[in-house]
């Protein structure tokens, strides 16, 4: 496309020391269908490029919807000018970015159903399907389908010679049920977050079955108990559970960014410090995390980032020792890094690009382990599955976490069902107090697509992942 | 920019065969700051539209946004809304578009603030980082100036056109375990007195520099007017009119009833000049003064169009929150209580039990205890589980109300028992 040229062009002329144009086009499809009611049936297209530009040891970004070779010329300049307001006010020289050589390359999310190409009828009747499978449940109130189909159509180019053609995608399915029953509210979600393929997933997940079974665990749940008191449990949570975990006290505390303070008036700093690298013991010898954005239908898996790095896997906690952080071409070299881990990423194309959690998950146990045999194990405790309330201190030690479906276990046996339990525990408690990780054949992927962070905020999105897993010794009650 | 809107509706009213629909246009400017560890790290401007269509054949209904103005892009819009509701099944919810309505006038826009330049807030920054450095502090925030411009047409004759601007500034000043923020964000730049922000977060920074360690417990609490503002957002996202009656929410069955506290009201009003008010609501709901809470009784809850009709009552939408403050200073509120906590603000508030109305949260950017009157030293950050409904019902004073975003106001309250149940590193 001509526009990439002059942009870079234009950069080069007005004396960039480095620039970038990303053309982006997001295409949303929304249908949200609340106890039988198309609440939104909907396509969102938001189309535009956004220029960096560099100069100085500083960032200037400047935003456009409207395509012409003028406004493209004009924004180019509007960056640099904004660049060199920035250059006054640095430390020292100001930022340095990490070396990265030039590529020409293209990128397209493996699918082999596209959503975007299936009639609205049978989506919507599918929907409808399980909408009306959950209302059939008597104490049934409220019946909700949400399915977001995304994607985003990218051409990057760089003053480092870069070329790139990036499509990507996903589709993300959530059913929730809330029953009311004597007075009190509960409900329960099928959601594993977004995964970056097809309709073939929705196929193969046979959501009129799940149906049932959020509808029937949704009354069950409101007519459970709760543990009264808070006292030192044993938990097993499942994938889909630990994804949000891992999210709030893995994820957000390695991001280079919050680690230099970048993000200290809003998001949040982190407790990870560079020192504590290569010798804080975040968690227990089982405890493996690694940052993969290769990872087949991860969210964050776009062959490059938006600095135009190529996508990579790390270890970010290895045999339970901070290891290393998901870093930018800005961020990396602050603490001396070479090359960046190839984190850097926008939401629309009028988001400036911040440093993003990568795909990041907990590698399974290496000794055979089923679920059952880890319940069986367990004399007391409860096992969560679901992800539920959630909340952390910004610089990412304390936490509290609910839960959407519960079970005591006693005995090595699932007891009771359980409501409104939570947990408190910090880093490195946490971690460290992991002893037992499920096998390789029960991880499972969670995606988040709605990670909120920087100013303005943007929404990230990015796949975690993990096999059921035992904590020893946390802190777990009833809530009020 | 009316002109465009207007253009871009009559070219929409011209070529829309649909039986109704609802145009909804927001047009935004922008020129955004961001500082870091005495820096500037993130750099932006630029300009968006956002043109947004729902359309209904009879009650089969599809929705189209765009970001694009050219004929090609309208018509694309059109026929991707109209084909997606022609595909669609029946809504049995749909409620026709709103009829032509009065609204009131409103005066959202400040000079003060279109004219602001890049430049001006650059040397903002430069100010504000200056001051850090004299303490050998390290301050990041955020400077923005926003112009938005939002215009409604609907089949039915709802014609909508308001603006507004918006100037905010904050900043974080952190030394080893100090660490602090203030904020101002409101329409009017001209408001904005960087000097009594500055001496403000002086004053913060300077109050938190004895730390001693202290134990989750219930104990009294003055909240600021920033944590306060979150605090009660959130009790304001759960009166939802629908989800009350429909038994899911801790206001079932409670309009007209006595459910807060004596001393607590909340408000949408015209009648505070710095709040923005906007004079209809996303979905056309055209704004009225309205108590949402009157001494303690629940008077009114949001209700989206739709459940009025079903219902038989008035939809009705929140504009803006205001809640009516006291006379009580923060010195005052310390003598009233043998001692007690001092909030700044909190973060990452989220429900905890829907139902129950409970959320938790941290606190953040300061805590300070106080005995016998005075401030003593500060403590570290607390977790709290808390119902806000019920916190109404333990308010043993409050402050004069303060602008705590362009359309948020709110008080320091003195608050009994408040619920911290654990404790964090710093």
């Amino acid at each position: 496309m001509k526009y990439l040229d002059i942009a870079m062009d234009a950069a080069r002329s007005l004396g960039a020391d480095y620039a970038d144009i990303r053309i982006q086009k997001t295409t949303d499809q929304v249908i949200y269908l609340h106890n039988l009611s198309l609440k939104n049936t909907s396509t969102d297209i938001t189309d535009g490029y956004g220029i960096r530009v560099f100069k100085d040891g500083a960032w200037g970004f400047a935003h456009c919807n409207k395509f012409s070779d003028d406004q493209v010329a004009a924004t180019v300049k509007k960056a640099m000018d904004i660049a060199r307001l920035s250059a006054q006010v640095k430390k020292g020289a100001g930022l340095t970015l990490a070396a990265e050589r030039s590529y020409i390359a293209s990128y397209q999310t493996p699918v082999k159903c596209d959503p975007f190409q299936l009639s609205l009828k049978e989506k919507v009747d599918l929907m409808l399907e399980v909408n009306r499978m959950m209302l059939n449940y008597e104490g049934t109130k409220q019946a909700v389908f949400y399915l977001l189909m995304h994607k985003d159509e990218k051409l990057f180019a760089s003053t480092l010679g870069t070329r790139l053609d990036i499509t990507t995608q996903f589709i993300d399915p959530m059913i929730t049920a809330t029953a009311v029953v004597n007075g009190d509210s509960q409900s329960r979600t099928f959601d594993e977050g977004g995964r970056a393929t097809g309709w073939e997933w929705i196929s193969e997940l046979d959501l009129a079955e799940k149906a049932k079974q959020i509808a029937e665990e949704a009354l069950i749940k409101v007519k459970a108990e709760s543990l009264k008191e808070e006292k030192r449990r044993t938990l097993i949570l499942d994938p889909n559970h630990l994804g949000l975990t891992m999210h709030e006290s893995v994820g957000h505390a390695t991001e280079l960014d919050r680690v230099l303070g970048w993000e200290a008036d809003f998001a949040g700093i982190s407790f990870a410090t560079p020192e504590k690298l290569g010798n804080y013991k975040y968690g227990s010898d089982i405890v493996n995390f690694v940052g993969d954005n290769t990872l087949c239908e991860g969210l964050a898996s776009a062959g490059f980032d938006d600095d135009g790095v190529p996508n990579q896997r790390w270890f970010i906690i290895k045999d339970g020792i901070l290891n290393e952080y998901g870093s930018t071409r800005d961020t990396a070299p602050q603490i001396g890094l070479v090359h960046s881990r190839g984190c850097s990423r926008a939401t629309y194309y009028f988001n400036q690009p911040i440093n993003r959690i990568p795909n990041l998950y907990l590698l399974p146990g290496k000794e055979e382990l089923t679920p059952a045999q880890l319940i069986a194990d367990t004399e007391e405790g409860v096992y969560i599955q679901g992800r539920g309330s959630f909340s952390i201190d910004q610089h990412r030690v304390n936490f509290q976490f609910g839960g959407d479906f519960f079970w005591e276990i006693k005995n090595g046996k699932l007891h009771r069902p359980l409501k409104k339990i939570l947990y408190k525990s910090c880093n490195p408690e946490f971690w460290n107090s992991c002893d037992a990780i499920c096998d390789e054949r029960f991880w499972r992927p969670f995606g988040v697509v709605n990670c909120g962070k920087g100013q303005p905020s943007q929404t990230g999105r990015m796949t975690h992942g993990a096999a059921p897993a035992r904590f020893r010794n946390i802190r777990v009650g009833g809530s009020q | 920019m009316k002109d465009q809107f207007e253009k871009i509706a009559a070219y929409v009213k011209k070529h829309v065969k649909a039986d109704d629909y609802n145009l909804r246009i927001s047009a935004k400017d922008s020129h955004e700051t961001r500082f870091a560890q005495n820096a500037i790290t993130q750099h932006i401007a630029g300009a968006n539209i956002d043109i947004d269509l729902e359309v209904a054949f009879a009650d089969k209904t599809g929705r189209c946004s765009i970001n694009q103005t050219d004929e090609t892009a309208l018509s694309n819009m059109i026929r991707s809304a109209e084909d997606m509701a022609i595909l669609n099944q029946p809504d049995p919810e749909y409620v026709e578009s709103a009829v032509k309505q009065d609204y009131p006038k409103v005066q959202n826009t400040s000079e003060a603030t279109l004219k602001l330049a890049p430049e001006q807030m650059v040397e903002i920054v430069k100010k504000s980082i200056a001051n850090g450095e004299t303490r050998q502090a390290t301050v990041s925030g955020m400077t923005e100036k926003h112009s938005i411009q939002i215009f409604n047409s609907a089949k039915n004759g709802f014609e909508g056109y308001h603006e507004l601007t918006e100037f905010d500034h904050s900043m974080t000043m952190k030394k080893d375990h100090i660490e602090t923020k203030v904020s101002f964000s409101g329409k009017d730049f001209a408001a904005f007195d960087l000097d009594q922000e500055i001496e403000q977060l002086n004053e913060q920074f300077t109050s938190l520099g004895n730390q001693q360690s202290f134990e989750a417990c219930k104990i009294p609490v003055i909240l600021r007017p920033a944590a306060l503002a979150e605090f009660f957002w959130f009790m304001m996202w759960m009166m939802n009119r629908r989800q009350s009656d429909e038994g899911l929410t801790a206001f079932t069955d409670q309009i007209g009833k006595k459910f807060m506290g004596d001393k607590f009201s909340l408000m949408s009003t015209f009648t505070i000049p710095e709040l923005v008010a906007a004079p209809y609501s996303w979905d056309t709901i055209v704004s009225e003064e309205t108590y949402w809470v009157k001494n303690g009784v629940v008077e009114n809850m949001p209700c989206p169009r739709y459940w009025a009709k079903l219902k038989n009552l008035k939809p009705a939408a929140p504009f803006n929150v205001y809640v009516p403050g006291g006379n009580t200073t923060e010195e005052e509120m310390m003598k009233m209580v043998p001692k007690g906590l001092i909030v700044n603000r909190f973060w990452y508030i989220r429900p905890v039990d829907m139902k129950a109305g409970e959320l938790t949260g941290m606190t953040r950017d300061g805590v300070l205890y106080f005995e016998d009157g005075k401030v003593k030293h500060a403590v570290n950050n607390l977790r709290f589980n808390e119902i806000p409904h019920d916190v109404t019902r333990r308010l043993l004073a409050l402050g004069k109300s303060v602008l705590c975003d362009s359309s948020v106001m709110v008080p320091t309250v003195l608050v009994d028992n408040f619920n911290f149940v654990d404790t964090t590193t710093f």
